[in-house]
């Protein structure tokens, strides 16, 4: 980590004396706490310096990194000589995370054809956070609540511009797989293991299988056409690469005891194929975006392993390689006094795989800013109903009421809860117990 | 072809108006409408423009923040903005198109979102200004005018917006000098009939044979906020390619 360490202050160093004259250095400093409602227990501590280095040596050219630098979690020391060790991470646990770092070449080549190269994150999509078709960068599901974040991945991305079409191509040699949430909220994220009636699971472990470092197993290349066509933008999509997602292809059950079993799962990340289209505009003055991705899956077959159960092997269908379709349908308003509403309906979170496992949200939100924008209230809700035909017996709705006040420029200070309850088996209701109260300090430079 | 045309108009105007003695202009009744797309073509009259302002926002108290942008316009319907200052709100595009497209490109997502026509009265960035404000001017498309009086310098207009626009104001007074019709002070009133806003332009030059101001001030009246605009860095009929108006500028960091 020091050499990290190093390594970022020699970037900065070195850009420091350029960025003076063509370009600056910005970013954020944050802290985010987070404390469970009923019992107080600290679920997030984090304080993080995101720092931006910006640069323009000619107006062809344009760089662009972006690192965290970040205090996370709470000590986990367990030995005086964890305390007593120069490396204080266990005590002090903090990490280096280069988000991005490209390089822009305006009019490669033609002056139509701007070039982007490096680690970077290309949103594509565009409905509000929640897109089906942005499967360029993996999730990055760290923070469950930070809905839509990606990581940066190092791709070639090219975009042609030519009258009002705009044509963009993406190619990214290496698999990323997405990141989960830790391991209080990843149980939202997880499908409940079915056992052997009267069985137990005891130690739960699992092994990526990930792929083969070469171009045609790991790269992905995907290409977008956009345009507006009677005052809406529309654009068309497609990619082939993997799941940053992973599904079981092996589960091995090992007795404990009569009445537990261990479970190992070997997982892998299954090729898929992406067909997307977005558009965006208006009705009369209200905004109107729809977007959907068709996703075309290699089967995955898990082999449950249960012979030392004396209960021999199963092979069942985890992902059937039959297509499947993620969308969101939504719009947003302001009324006369300022009330902002945005609504969405989405069929399909980003881990959901399969025609079977996709459920039903709606995600609505009221903002209202107050005092020439220095306070700005926000109501938003969500519901998850997993089964349509019985909405019922399965689901689970979230308030997220948050205030954020604005005391300078660029000083915020945002408190909220998050709050869920359910019914039956949701993804989020998993989360029932996990209602939280948060305050987030953040000042931009 | 149609803004040489426009120009070429407003050219014959200020030569018959120049070439009028000022007791022969006063003789012929104002057509309040004509009056407006005059002020119009006056605001517009560049072909294109760049602009830094720099707009301190003005709380009742006094205390003050201030925002940097610089502003790109060609014609009289396509605009460009990009913030400057301060950080939080850096690099954050504004773009308006003719028939009300807007675009806004937000740097931490990384995306050019398409906007609909609500926002266009609602407060830009915490300005006293709206959207439509910054978006391109053009008085005489959106509202019917009335003469409400003649002062020695200035034709007082009375504006109504025209059925199927979409306004706050239930109608605008309007102030514009005559002698250069540039509109020097608008008073906004709300559907109660109530004056809500004044907007005053002030210094107002010619800059590179263009009638300017180099202030333009935003009061609300209800809450006592005002936004005031300094121009800096103004430069007039440099050519702008048709480029600086895409979503590609857009989100490109200069």
């Amino acid at each position: 980590m020091g050499t990290k360490a190093a390594l970022l202050c020699f970037l900065v160093g070195l850009a420091a004396p350029s960025v003076s004259a063509q370009g600056q250095i910005g970013g954020h400093v944050l802290t985010d706490w987070r404390a469970r409602l009923d019992d107080g227990k600290v679920l997030w501590n984090e304080n993080r310096l995101e720092l931006e280095i910006d640069a323009s040596p000619t107006s062809k050219a344009h760089l662009f990194a972006q690192f965290w630098i970040r205090g996370f979690g709470v000590s986990e020391a367990a030995t005086t000589q964890d305390l007593m060790g120069l490396d204080k991470r266990k005590s002090n646990p903090w990490d280096l995370l280069p988000r991005e770092a490209y390089v822009d070449l305006y009019g490669f080549f033609t002056p139509d054809l701007d070039l982007r190269i490096g680690r970077q994150r290309i949103a594509w999509g565009t409905a509000d956070k929640i897109n089906p078709t942005d499967n360029l960068n993996p999730d990055d599901l760290e923070d469950i609540w930070d809905f839509g974040r990606h990581l940066g991945t190092s791709s070639v991305l090219a975009q042609y511009y030519r009258g009002d079409v705009t044509i963009s191509a993406v190619f990214t040699p290496g698999f990323t797989p997405a990141t989960l949430p830790p391991a209080d909220w990843a149980a939202a994220l997880s499908t409940p293991l079915a056992l052997p009636g009267g069985v137990e699971a005891g130690k739960l472990s699992d092994e990526l299988d990930m792929p083969v470092n070469t171009l045609r197993e790991t790269a992905s290349v995907a290409v977008k056409i956009a345009r507006p066509v009677l005052n809406y933008d529309l654009s068309l999509s497609y990619l082939t690469g993997r799941s940053d997602f992973p599904v079981p292809i092996r589960v091995v059950l090992t007795p404990v005891d009569s009445n537990s079993v261990d479970v190992h799962s070997t997982l892998v990340y299954p090729r898929m194929s992406v067909l997307g289209a977005d558009l965006s505009g208006a009705i009369r003055t209200v905004g109107v975006w729809a977007e959907i991705a068709v996703f075309f899956p290699e089967a995955v077959y898990t082999t449950l392993d249960m012979s030392a159960l004396e209960l021999g092997q199963q092979e069942i269908v985890s992902l059937p390689d039959e297509h499947f379709a993620r969308y969101v349908v939504g719009g947003d308003y302001t009324f006369a006094g300022g009330l902002y509403i945005n609504a969405q309906f989405i069929h399909g979170f980003a881990h959901e795989l399969g025609r079977d496992c996709l459920h039903n949200y709606v995600v609505a939100g009221l903002e209202k800013k107050l005092r020439n924008d220095t306070i700005q209230i926000t109501v938003a809700g969500a519901v998850e109903i997993p089964d349509s035909a019985h909405p019922g017996d399965n689901y689970a709705i979230i308030g997220m009421p948050e205030i954020a006040y604005y005391p300078s420029d660029n000083s915020e200070i945002t408190c909220g809860v998050r709050v869920i309850g359910e019914k039956g088996q949701t993804s989020f209701g998993q989360l029932a117990e996990m209602d939280e109260g948060y305050i987030v300090f953040r000042y931009a430079f | 072809m149609r803004v040489a045309r426009s120009l070429t108009a407003l050219g014959i105007l200020l030569i018959l108006t120049q070439a009028l003695p000022p007791s022969e202009a006063r003789a012929i009744p104002p057509d309040p409408q004509a009056v407006l797309a005059r002020a119009d073509s006056v605001i517009n009259a560049p072909l294109d423009q760049i602009q830094d302002m720099e707009l301190i926002l003005i709380e009742k108290n006094g205390s003050e923040r201030i925002r940097e942008i610089r502003m790109w316009q060609k014609g009289d319907d396509t605009r460009t903005v990009k913030f400057l200052e301060p950080a939080d709100v850096r690099n954050i595009g504004f773009l308006s198109l003719p028939d009300d497209v807007m675009y806004l490109y937000m740097p931490a997502f990384k995306k050019v979102r398409r906007i609909a026509a609500h926002v266009k009265n609602q407060s830009f960035a915490g300005t006293d200004f709206t959207y439509d404000d910054m978006g391109t001017i053009k008085y005489a498309d959106d509202y019917d005018a009335k003469l409400a009086e003649e002062t020695p310098d200035c034709f007082v207009l009375l504006l109504s917006p025209r059925p199927g626009t979409e306004k706050d104001y239930a109608q605008l007074k309007m102030w514009i000098t005559k002698g250069t019709f540039y509109p020097i002070k608008t008073e906004y009133y709300d559907r109660g009939g109530s004056l809500c806003k004044i907007m005053e332009r002030r210094e107002v030059s010619q800059i590179q044979g263009y009638w300017t101001a180099a202030e333009v001030e935003m009061h609300d009246l209800k809450t006592q906020h005002r936004t005031r605009m300094r121009l800096s860095n103004v430069e007039f009929d440099s050519g702008l390619s048709d480029d600086m108006f895409t979503a590609r500028f857009l989100q490109r960091r200069q």
